[in-house]
């Protein structure tokens, strides 16, 4: 119980207010609770590195092992450089992956698209676990 | 940041080792006069090229450039087998 909340119910015991006093102290004094409660959570901060590990499975022949971790300002930048991927290259990509069934329109991505698909990666986490345990997430 | 320096560790399947820690802020160094010595050539071709080529759009070379190598601080490649290595990291 809050201090504030203590010298309240105090003070009704005592005599000192009345109940509808009492009643409208409490209700203003949980109401910044309330508010607080109600509000998001904080924004998380963009994560710094985006980490993929591979590591042998259980039943693994082969010994390979990848760590690889890649500052995400650097997926960033990286990713403006797709503004210079000529049109009609563009455009075979869409034609290949129509192809094969992936209805994709790459010119339809906007640079806005981009980043926010990037702010999103913050959530992304795959694991995959066979011969080899594939990892690939975040990390701040 | 810009990055400082490189790890470099590789080990060849036929068990050959190279390992290299290099001061890359030297490359930056050459770099930066390098682009900035094609800088009016760059201009010419934006300029030539502005009616049906990528046009101005090539002066974004340089500042995207520059952001890829100011990010690149931190970057840490490590891929191995039982008899290969490759290692690769700025700081």
């Amino acid at each position: 119980m809050s201090e504030e909340r203590k010298k309240i119910l105090e003070m009704l015991a005592a005599g000192k207010i009345t109940v509808e006093e009492s009643e409208k102290l409490l209700a203003a004094i949980s109401a910044p609770e309330k508010e607080t409660s109600t509000t998001e959570p904080a924004a998380r901060p963009p994560f710094k590195y985006l980490r993929v590990v591979v590591e042998p499975g259980p039943g693994s022949e082969t010994q390979e092992r990848v760590n690889i971790r890649v500052p995400y300002k650097l997926i960033r930048a990286g990713l403006k450089w797709a503004s210079f991927i000529p049109k009609d290259a563009q455009d075979k990509v869409c034609e290949t992956l129509q192809e094969k069934g992936i209805n994709f329109d790459f010119n339809r991505i906007k640079p806005e698209d981009i980043e926010e698909l990037v702010s999103q990666l913050n959530d992304l986490t795959v694991e995959v676990e066979g011969k080899e345990k594939v990892r690939i997430f975040c990390e701040t | 940041m810009l990055p400082m320096m490189l790890k470099m560790r590789i080990v060849g399947e036929s068990g050959k080792r190279f390992r290299l820690f290099f001061p890359v802020i030297l490359v930056w160094i050459v770099l930066f006069a390098l682009l900035l010595a094609i800088l009016p050539l760059v201009l010419l071709a934006a300029i030539l090229t502005c009616p049906w080529g990528p046009g101005f759009r090539l002066l974004l070379i340089y500042p995207l450039l520059f952001a890829v190598l100011f990010n690149l601080s931190g970057l840490h490649i490590d891929v191995q087998n039982a008899r290969q290595v490759v290692y690769l990291k700025f700081t």
